[in-house]
């Protein structure tokens, strides 16, 4: 009997309380993001900057040197390469990249000596074919870069550099503030 | 109703009078079924997932009509242009019988609950007794859909639902007992006038036992319902989705259409029996007046309920069968006859009912909801105390 | 109200009734089965006889992948191993790759480590604990326990960029430093949070709905858990008071001061699913502590040492044991001196957790099945790997 009225009391007890949490979360505000029509700034924008989405290549620092090709554990990567006889440069032929393969594990990223290949924070690459997910980077040949001893002086290529050696430099040392994921709640 | 019927039939003393009786109450039956019951029972399915949504700090939806408020009857339209699709193995006529069986069920509920002092269907002398009736046929067709499916989930949430509903049946009937004592009607309409508009007077507050049969009432008519924490017909974590899970499209949508305009019933019965239903001060004479305010008297209490029974359905886990049934025969069985049996009782005492009880009551009522409050009031400074901000 | 069945062989005949057991396919597309797995149920009306687990829907022969892709290539599949709980997984390869080349690992490396993999722990757990009130019935705890896990997910991806296959260690350390301020906002989360699990328990664990369901049901003995291998909190909650972060230890893990919950039969009996259930969430807030008493001190230096490339550890083999949020994850390496593992065995705590399954089923409900299922907190991938 004591059991009995210990059980009534237990459950009206218990869930009494539980209704009292379930009705404080009507004077709490909702969590949900509306994605992707409904936010303040694009989520693109809310992402850190260590976010590992989409591969990019900058061809015109790409030394041509495979250590990307070869750190890639799922052989998502393909660049073919050849020496140009007449100028003596390397010339890069091909620079495909297959993101329907690609994991976004960013080891690629890190064996790159001049940060060529670095992850975007653009995410949303849905498509109808597998075809179109292989990204050619390269339609003509290309010269591969060469590192300049006393530092980069072409204004075009010199900030791409420098944006590529601060990525290099986020695997020891960050030093970008990244933006708070703003935007996220809370 | 009555009246203007009276009087249709005596403007037109050619037609017999009881031809336009039963042509009016069809009318008004019609007239419930397809201007109140189905909108109701779609704008409920849209108040239970915002409900809900807010509930596990979500939005829901938003997106079709002012606050998503059209989404009803976008689901319903969607569901009506999709394929019926009927798997090959089924008993097709019982397949294809049930889910009308189910809605039929609860739409004949309705004949019997009041919507104010002259708008009622029809005012049963049995009313109350032909409710807990009709509502049993809605297990007939979730038997049905469970046994024609040719699935054995189907069939295992078939049969938890008639074991379940023909089992709670017996509380169910025994909670209504005290009301009927006190009221010494089974008329829906008389039960009401039994009671006034002042809590004080409402059934629920005429002596201690009532209260105690007020909770056991709302806890059976959820399992009646359907309703978590007894929704194990269609458990979608055990049985993925109980009877329902061969049926498609509007099929499938008929068997919740039930769901959600059962929960109006379950509400309805509640500030019928034991909340002075539609009573409204008599505040003017003009009676449509008069009528418009007891519809909405009712309509709000009743969908106070449909609120909590959501609301419930967002905290509490399900039960186990076996504990379903534990818990009917072992606890509201029992107490529901000692209500009854305390009730009794209690008119014997004190045979025209006691102020000072009812007052008591009153201020214990009003207690739980001082102590709730505070304990909301503790549960969002626990979240917010330590710079959680809004959450 | 437990449930007191007795099953006798005769019993399908009682009453002059011919009964026959039924045979219920659960999964592999079943909305309590997390993943695929795939259960035989054989059941008299609501009562199984038996429940036989039927693995393999998610094998991906990731062993055989890392004989093929090479040392430094293989984390980025570890991820994939438990991804409910990647950085223990992270943790254990770096190690054993660690321990085979004889790699010195910086100690900042190995409190970054222990914050990401504690963390982590609590994105587990969470997920089991919503997970769990989901299959009892229970909705909301769910989207309150995701809405939770969504904050340490934004943390984690501000610290490696990814949300679920974390790829954050390296063999010799991890591959970024803490970012700017990260000690502060995983602090504000924490302060935020702790009292959440107490909301949690609230919500829930005191549930006498869900103790019901739970208390006392599937109970697993100290013996039969060690018998069949259990690991991890499944193994704490039948009394067995063994972690491997506290009995042996590795990484940093002796610096921190951390209690280890372990059931205590509190509506039931040791072992039950309510403890398996509970000692779960008692360990977020201990994780929570590490992670605390882990950033407050820590160290200064560098984060990855100096690993060749072409990282070729001599020839060998090693055994390595980490506690993962499902408990101990043992790996088997072995290599050849070559750029390629020879061989790689991962025994993982999901898989002994669903063997145990089929000789509990006898007499319980499918509601319970479902019940002990989420309570094992078994996860598809981790079983088949």
């Amino acid at each position: 009997m004591r059991e009995y009225v210990a059980n009534v009391v237990q459950a009206a007890t218990s869930i009494f309380d539980g209704l009292s949490v379930t009705f404080s979360h009507f004077f709490r505000e909702p969590y949900t993001i509306q994605y992707p029509d409904r936010m303040p700034i694009p989520v693109q924008d809310t992402l850190p900057y260590r976010y590992r989405g989409f591969l990019d290549v900058d061809l015109e620092i790409c030394t041509g040197c495979l250590a990307c090709q070869r750190a890639c554990p799922i052989d998502c990567i393909l660049i073919e390469t050849r020496k140009d006889k007449e100028t003596k440069s390397m010339l890069i032929e091909t620079f495909d990249i297959d993101l329907a393969k690609c994991m976004y594990c960013g080891l690629c990223t890190e064996p790159c000596p001049t940060g060529s290949i670095h992850h975007t924070r653009e995410f949303e690459g849905a498509d109808f074919s597998l075809e179109s997910m292989v990204r050619r980077f390269i339609k003509e040949p290309v010269t591969a870069y060469k590192p300049k001893k006393k530092g980069e002086d072409d204004p075009v290529v010199a900030p791409i550099l420098e944006r590529g050696k601060r990525y290099i430099a986020e695997f020891a040392d960050p030093k970008d503030d990244a933006p708070a994921a703003a935007g996220k709640g809370g | 109703m009555l009246e203007f019927l009276n009087g249709l039939a005596a403007a037109n003393p050619e037609v017999p009078g009881v031809l336009l009786r039963v042509a009016g109450m069809l009318a008004f039956g019609a007239l419930v079924v397809f201007v109140f019951i189905l909108p109701v029972a779609g704008i409920t399915s849209w108040v239970e997932r915002r409900v809900w949504a807010r509930i596990q700090s979500r939005i829901g939806p938003n997106r079709v009509g002012p606050g998503g408020f059209l989404q009803w009857l976008a689901d319903g339209l969607k569901n009506l242009l999709k394929e019926d699709v009927i798997p090959q193995a089924v008993d097709e006529p019982l397949f294809r019988i049930a889910p009308y069986l189910v809605v039929a069920g609860f739409v004949a509920a309705f004949v019997a609950i009041p919507f104010g002092g002259s708008l009622i269907i029809a005012d049963l002398n049995i009313g109350i007794l032909y409710i807990t009736a009709i509502t049993s046929l809605v297990v007939v067709g979730i038997l049905m859909a469970g046994w024609s499916s040719n699935n054995k989930w189907s069939m295992l949430g078939g049969i938890r639902s008639a074991t379940q509903i023909i089992s709670y049946e017996i509380p169910l009937g025994l909670t209504i007992f005290p009301v009927v004592l006190v009221s010494g009607t089974l008329s829906t309409q008389g039960i009401t006038a039994a009671q006034g508009w002042a809590p004080h007077t409402w059934h629920m507050f005429h002596n201690p036992f009532l209260l105690v049969s007020f909770l056991l009432f709302f806890v059976c008519a959820l399992a009646e319902g359907n309703r978590t924490p007894f929704d194990l017909p269609e458990a979608e974590s055990e049985l993925v989705a109980g009877f329902a899970t061969e049926y498609s499209g509007m099929r499938s949508l008929l068997f919740f259409l039930a769901e959600w305009g059962n929960l109006y019933v379950i509400g309805a019965l509640v500030a019928t029996l034991f909340m002075g239903g539609w009573q409204v001060p008599r505040f003017t004479d003009d009676p449509t007046l008069l009528a418009v305010a007891q519809f909405f008297t009712i309509f709000l209490k009743a969908y106070f309920w449909v609120f909590v029974a959501m609301w419930v359905r967002a905290t509490l886990p399900r039960i186990r069968i076996d504990q379903l049934m534990a818990l009917c025969w072992k606890y509201l069985v029992p107490m529901a006859l000692l209500n009854t049996l305390g009730t009794a009782f209690f008119m014997v005492l004190f045979p025209e009912g006691s102020l000072v009880v009812r007052i008591a009551l009153v201020a214990v009522v009003l207690a739980i909801i001082f102590v709730f409050a505070r304990r909301v009031r503790f549960h969002l400074a626990r979240a917010r105390g330590l710079g959680y901000g809004a959450v | 109200m437990s449930v007191e069945i007795e099953f006798t062989d005769d019993h399908g005949s009682a009453g002059g009734f011919a009964t026959e057991e039924m045979t219920l396919n659960m999964g592999p597309q079943h909305p309590s089965t997390h993943g695929v797995l795939r259960f035989v149920v054989k059941a008299d009306g609501e009562v199984m006889r038996r429940a036989v687990p039927d693995v393999g829907y998610l094998h991906r022969s990731i062993e055989k992948i890392a004989e093929k892709v090479g040392w430094h290539g293989f984390m980025p599949y570890t991820d994939r191993v438990d991804y409910v709980a990647a950085m223990t997984c992270n943790q254990a390869w770096a190690m054993a790759a660690e321990s085979l080349g004889g790699v010195e690992v910086p100690r900042r490396a190995e409190y970054c480590r222990v914050i990401a993999a504690e963390l982590g722990r609590i994105c587990s757990h969470l997920l089991a604990f919503g997970a769990m009130g989901m299959d009892i019935g229970a909705f909301t705890p769910f989207t309150h326990a995701i809405r939770e896990r969504e904050m340490i997910n934004d943390l984690l991806e501000e610290l490696c960029g990814a949300r679920l296959t974390f790829n954050y260690l390296r063999i010799g350390g991890v591959a970024w430093d803490l970012p700017p301020d990260y000690a502060h906002k995983v602090l504000r989360f924490l302060d935020r949070f702790i009292p959440l699990v107490d909301e949690f328990d609230d919500l829930l664990s005191n549930n006498k709905i869900y103790i019901e369901r739970l208390a006392d049901v599937a109970v697993i003995s100290p013996e039969m858990a060690i018998a069949y291998n259990l690991v991890g909190p499944n193994l704490r909650a039948s009394g067995v008071d063994y972690d491997l972060r506290r009995d042996r230890p590795y990484s940093v893990y002796p610096d921190f001061d951390f209690t280890v919950p372990v059931g205590k039969g509190t509506w039931g009996s040791v072992g039950d699913c309510w403890e398996r259930y509970i000692v779960r969430l008692h360990e977020m807030r201990e994780s929570a502590k590490i992670v605390r008493q882990a950033l407050e001190g820590l160290p200064g230096g560098p984060v990855i040492a100096k690993v060749r490339r072409n990282f070729k550890p001599p020839a060998g083999e090693v055994h390595i044991r980490v506690e993962t949020p499902r408990g101990d994850q043992s790996w088997y390496v072995v290599s050849d001196g070559s750029e390629r593992p020879y061989r790689v065995h991962i025994r993982t705590g999901s898989f002994s957790a669903m063997s145990i399954i089929e000789s509990l089923s006898n007499g319980l409900m499918i509601a319970d099945l479902v019940a002990l299922i989420a309570s094992l907190d078994v996860v598809a991938p981790e079983v088949d790997r």
